[in-house]
């Protein structure tokens, strides 16, 4: 046992003394960054890279709202981006001035959620929807009403995300109502909407989406799509359905938190994630679009081959709610659940 | 408790005798980590918890310090639809439902691991080490993949209900989200925790008793009402407070296996600190799960205390 203990010690020395000159913590969406080009930073500047994984933007809201996460990168979605820049939980990194400015497709440049684009440079941009097996469910697709009150086949086999967030934007969208609604009366029609789905949906889960569609275990689940089409891509049958009242749009962006220990390492990723050749090959991973300029012949996910990158349907980005929008949000959900 | 004792009559002298005696207390400095630990680790969490409770909310998750009590009032009143203040019993359900499901789960622990206790400090020594150490086992595995493993078994095409095509039942069957998988789940993830300290409580039984027992004609239901199960209290209360206890706050079983459509309590929590951006209410929340377990474990005390002085 000591000559384990002993060759284990010696093990960590050498393993210490091989680090490498400086380090960068990422908590970025949970495999969300090719690792292909996380050994290339790595290489590249002698940098340790520490990756840790979220799966909703109130994860990570909250670790940075409860102080010193000791994390470099981030990859908040807009409206929680919007949240941390008023709240002062990221640097100002001056993005504007970096070469990644220049980089980003300029119709993604300076929007609401960072209008002078000071704090973040984006990364990776998609929408929310209902995907359908479609090895069990042949019926139409073209509107939410089929999945927000569905008959026959889909009855029971309906799966929703364990979270308001995207959810509650859906059911606003079949309704006509605005996002981030201050109007009791219109939310109250949010939650009779879900009420009434409720019998028949199986199941409200954000985990393991592939293998639960998959196996056949629910014919429809709310999803990304990214995720639909690496699936879709491996093989399985699944298609996001275009609603013509429109999709739930997100985009994700790297900022840096306040207190980074490694800010300019932090810097220095977000440059390199930003280099057309790298965004290329991060969507290419990802299968979610990039707002960044990318080599076009390089491009794996083109029009013809992932359509649902390109929806023709509306797509309406989620928006910062106000306090009093978020508690009828959480009012909703929480009667829905009860 | 022991520095205590050793430290009363120290100080009760003059003050000049104290310090020797003071710098001398074996017993208060040997103990003084455990103390600090104690202090660290688990009050000062609980005081972070109970001042959050009582502090201001932020407008976006967070929170200010102060006093406001309205996180404890939301428990039972909160704004209708129409705006004005009423009561909710929304929350309370939520903390009803969950109490009930700890409650089943443990009494379902509770019925399983008596026999199986009992069944394994019969055995001779050899086989009984090793049958305790397979109730173990589990452990060494990571909760979530366990849980995992009954999501495939009880899930579509999953072993069980493959079995049960098998006798000709309809297939596509599955057995998941329903309140029956969440209760599988739990009982099958808490029941070490059960097994462990009722068999240790069961296996220094004296034998002599239940014989005796026996020769005064009693038979088998009075033997185990008057002799055995007095005597194994010990190990029965304490299995179920490890099983009650942790089940009040279990978040992934239900979420899982329940298919989250109806809230437990640690999910109110969960939400309220994320989506909701209201920690002082999921504080809140919290400190009454945290008082609901306190009253439990003190009535327990007092009944067991109650007993001894009886004895």
């Amino acid at each position: 046992m000591k000559k384990y203990l002993a060759a284990t010690a010696i093990g960590l020395c050498l393993a210490s003394s091989a680090q490498a000159e400086g380090k960068l913590n990422l908590y970025v969406w949970s495999e969300s960054i090719s690792p292909a080009l996380i050994e290339k930073f790595s290489k590249e500047n002698d940098v340790e890279v520490h990756v840790d994984g979220y799966t909703s933007n109130e994860d990570l809201l909250t670790k940075l709202q409860a102080g010193a996460s000791g994390y470099d990168l981030s990859t908040p979605s807009q409206h929680f981006l919007k949240i941390m820049i008023d709240q002062g939980l990221i640097e100002n990194i001056e993005a504007n001035k970096l070469t990644a400015y220049e980089n980003i497709d300029p119709r993604w440049r300076n929007q609401w959620w960072d209008e002078k684009q000071e704090y973040s440079i984006p990364i990776a941009y998609g929408t929310a929807g209902f995907v359908i097996n479609t090895d069990l469910y042949k019926g139409p697709t073209d509107s939410l009403k089929y999945f927000f009150e569905p008959e026959g086949d889909l009855a029971g086999k309906i799966a929703m995300l364990s979270y308001p967030d995207e959810v509650i934007g859906a059911a606003q969208l079949y309704l006509g109502v605005p996002f981030c609604s201050e109007d009791p009366a219109e939310m109250k029609k949010v939650l009779d909407l879900l009420m009434a789905q409720k019998p028949a949906v199986a199941v409200y889960s954000s985990d393991n989406i592939a293998s639960r569609l998959g196996s056949g275990e629910v014919s429809a689940h709310f999803w990304w799509d990214g995720e639909e089409l690496k699936a879709r891509d491996g093989g399985a049958p699944f298609q996001l359905a275009m609603t013509k009242e429109g999709l739930v749009g997100w985009l994700d962006s790297m900022v840096i938190p306040k207190g980074a220990p490694n800010r300019e390492n932090a810097v220095k990723f977000i440059e390199f994630m930003s280099q057309p050749e790298n965004a290329t090959e991060q969507m290419n991973f990802y299968a979610h679009s990039s707002p960044m300029k990318t080599v076009a012949e390089k491009v794996v996910y083109t029009k013809e081959k992932a359509p649902e990158l390109y929806p023709e349907v509306p797509v309406e980005f989620s928006r910062t709610c106000s306090p009093a929008a978020q508690d009828l949000v959480t009012k909703v959900w929480t009667q829905l659940l009860q | 408790m022991t520095d205590s004792a050793h430290h009363g009559p120290v100080t009760a002298t003059a003050p000049r005798a104290r310090a020797p005696g003071f710098w001398h207390n074996l017993a208060f400095w040997g103990l003084l980590p455990s103390w600090l630990l104690m202090g660290v680790a688990l009050l000062l969490p609980i005081l972070i918890i109970a001042a959050v409770s009582v502090a201001t909310r932020g407008a976006y998750g967070g929170f200010e310090w102060g006093f406001d009590l309205s996180g404890y009032r939301q428990i039972l009143f909160n704004e209708g639809w129409t705006g004005e203040l009423e009561f909710t019993p929304q929350y309370l359900v939520i903390i009803l439902r969950t109490l009930a499901l700890a409650g089943v789960t443990t009494l379902i622990c509770l019925a399983v691991a008596v026999p199986v206790a009992y069944h394994i400090a019969c055995q001779p020594p050899r086989l009984k080490a090793a049958l305790v150490y397979l109730i173990t086992l589990p452990f060494w595995v990571s909760m979530i993949l366990r849980v995992y493993a009954w999501m495939i078994i009880l899930g579509r095409d999953g072993p069980l209900p493959r079995f049960l095509e098998f006798f000709g039942a309809h297939a596509g069957l599955s057995f998941m989200y329903n309140d029956g998988a969440t209760l599988a789940a739990m009982v099958y993830t808490y029941m070490p925790l059960m097994v462990l300290p009722v068999f240790a409580s069961i296996e220094k039984l004296d034998g002599t008793l239940i014989e005796a027992a026996h020769d005064l004609y009693g038979n088998r239901w009075v033997t185990l009402r008057r002799v055995i199960l007095p005597l194994t209290a010990p190990g029965l209360i304490s299995g179920a407070i490890l099983v009650f206890v942790p089940s009040l706050g279990a978040v992934l079983e239900p979420s899982l296996m329940g298919g989250g459509k109806q809230m437990m309590m640690g999910s109110l929590i969960q939400l309220q600190f994320s989506g909701g951006r209201n920690w002082p209410f999921g504080a809140a929340i919290a400190m009454t799960l945290l008082v609901f377990v306190m009253i439990v474990l003190l009535l327990i005390a007092r009944r067991a205390t109650a007993k001894e002085s009886t004895a």
